[in-house]
């Protein structure tokens, strides 16, 4: 089908969405300084908001994802309600959505960098995002609170998110399987975990982010808040020209055209280099929003 | 960088919402957020620490991190003592089974290790 609209092969990208596309690598760049432990100071007691394994030798806060699947473990045991995880993930959560996944997420960053590799990319059905929440719900919670109930501790159990996650294999299974090889002790992790980062590793280089998009719990939960964050894009029809330069930026195949404070958003605020689709926080004031201040159209 | 654009499909802007979110929502759903923490952060949970206190939540968070879960069924019984150094060998044994067999089972079912330093526990 080609596209019959007159502007749409001659519309460029706004200056703001150049800004943007330019910015956001530096600004994942620079998370790594958060995510990873400046200054030695170790703060697993608090989790952080987005996937980064904290078994990881440099990781600063904790597993957020880790956090909730060993609450559901001791679930048998003791009721404790993790009100930090809950407080951290609500709070960015209805703050800015899943723009930690786009801008701030180092395993996201990753997926992106991959991504960068020139080769075919296979695109995913929509449909294919609900499984997150399959992951979130039956790995996270269910799993660990039935294995609980049987007796089995959370770190004793044979499957667990953390045996399945490509991040734990990534961040915390080669540092200690390359010590462990350094050593003499022979290869630290399993092959079925070092076949599932080899099997992450080439589905990144086909398919964009295909974590987030398919497994991730934690892109999961952050993108239910997209349909309330006080941060989100909005739609402005005077600046629509039906160039569809929104769903053509668009790589995680969102129907950005039709809805874009949706689930399978990760906030990577690509499809607002058309200008129609305008960044902006909402406001108390007329119960309104405030688009930000854009520069002319270059 | 612009890539193969993807057709438009009949999609009228002017009918499209403009999916402005109000204030209200996100708002309260951050206070909530901000409530959580600053509980979570003063939160002390029903689980034991090994010197005898009760765990923060911060505390039972790093412990996930660092192996520091000590479950009640998982806890080895103490050492017996050593049998080549002493001619009361014996005897201490003897004292070691009968203190074994009449100890009672531990008060608690998990407590926190707040020294434990796992480097993974998984």
């Amino acid at each position: 089908m080609e596209c019959t609209v007159p502007e749409c092969k001659q519309r460029q990208p706004t200056e703001l969405g150049r800004k943007l596309s330019r910015l956001r690598p530096l600004v994942q760049t620079g998370f790594l300084g958060v995510w990873l432990a400046p200054l030695g100071q170790w703060l697993h007691g608090i989790p952080g908001c987005v996937f980064h394994c904290y078994s990881c030798p440099l990781s600063a806060f904790g597993c957020p994802v880790g956090i909730a699947a060993n609450y559901a473990a001791l679930l048998p045991v003791t009721l404790e309600v993790p009100y930090l995880l809950l407080g951290v993930l609500l709070l960015v959560g209805a703050l800015g959505g899943s723009i930690v996944c786009g801008w701030a997420c180092p395993f996201g960053f990753l997926q992106d960098l991959l991504g960068r590799v020139t080769t075919r990319k296979i695109a995913l059905p929509g449909w294919a995002g609900h499984f997150r929440f399959v992951v979130l719900v039956g790995l996270v919670l269910l799993l660990p609170a039935v294995l609980g109930f049987k007796g089995i501790p959370f770190d004793d159990q044979v499957v667990s998110i953390c045996r399945l996650c490509p991040a734990g294999a990534l961040e915390a299974g080669i540092p200690y399987s390359l010590q462990s090889l350094l050593a003499g002790n022979g290869w630290l992790m399993s092959g079925f975990k070092t076949g599932l980062l080899i099997a992450f590793f080439g589905a990144a280089l086909f398919i964009h982010r295909p974590w987030c998009r398919i497994f991730c719990p934690l892109g999961g939960f952050l993108s239910l808040c997209n349909r309330f964050s006080l941060f989100h894009l909005r739609f402005n029809p005077k600046e629509c020209v039906e160039c569809n330069l929104c769903r053509t930026r668009c790589q995680l195949g969102v129907k950005v055209d039709q809805k874009v404070n949706v689930s399978g958003c990760i906030r990577c605020l690509e499809c607002a280099t058309c200008g129609a689709l305008e960044p902006c926080f909402a406001f108390p004031k007329n119960d309104a929003t405030r688009p930000r201040k854009e520069p002319s159209a270059s | 960088m612009l890539r193969k654009r993807v057709p438009q499909p009949p999609v009228d802007p002017a009918r499209r919402d403009l999916e402005r979110h109000d204030f209200w929502p996100g708002f309260i759903a951050a206070i909530i957020g901000a409530v959580l923490l600053f509980c979570g952060a003063r939160h002390l949970t029903g689980v034991d620490t090994v010197e005898g206190s009760t765990a923060s939540e911060a505390q039972l968070t790093k412990a996930f991190s660092a192996g520091g879960l000590q479950y009640a069924d998982q806890t080895p019984p103490p050492a017996p003592p050593r049998l080549d150094d002493s001619a009361a060998a014996a005897e201490a044994l003897d004292r070691w089974a009968r203190q074994t067999a009449n100890a009672a089972p531990p008060t608690w079912k998990v407590r926190v290790d707040t020294g434990a330093k796992k480097a993974c526990p998984t």
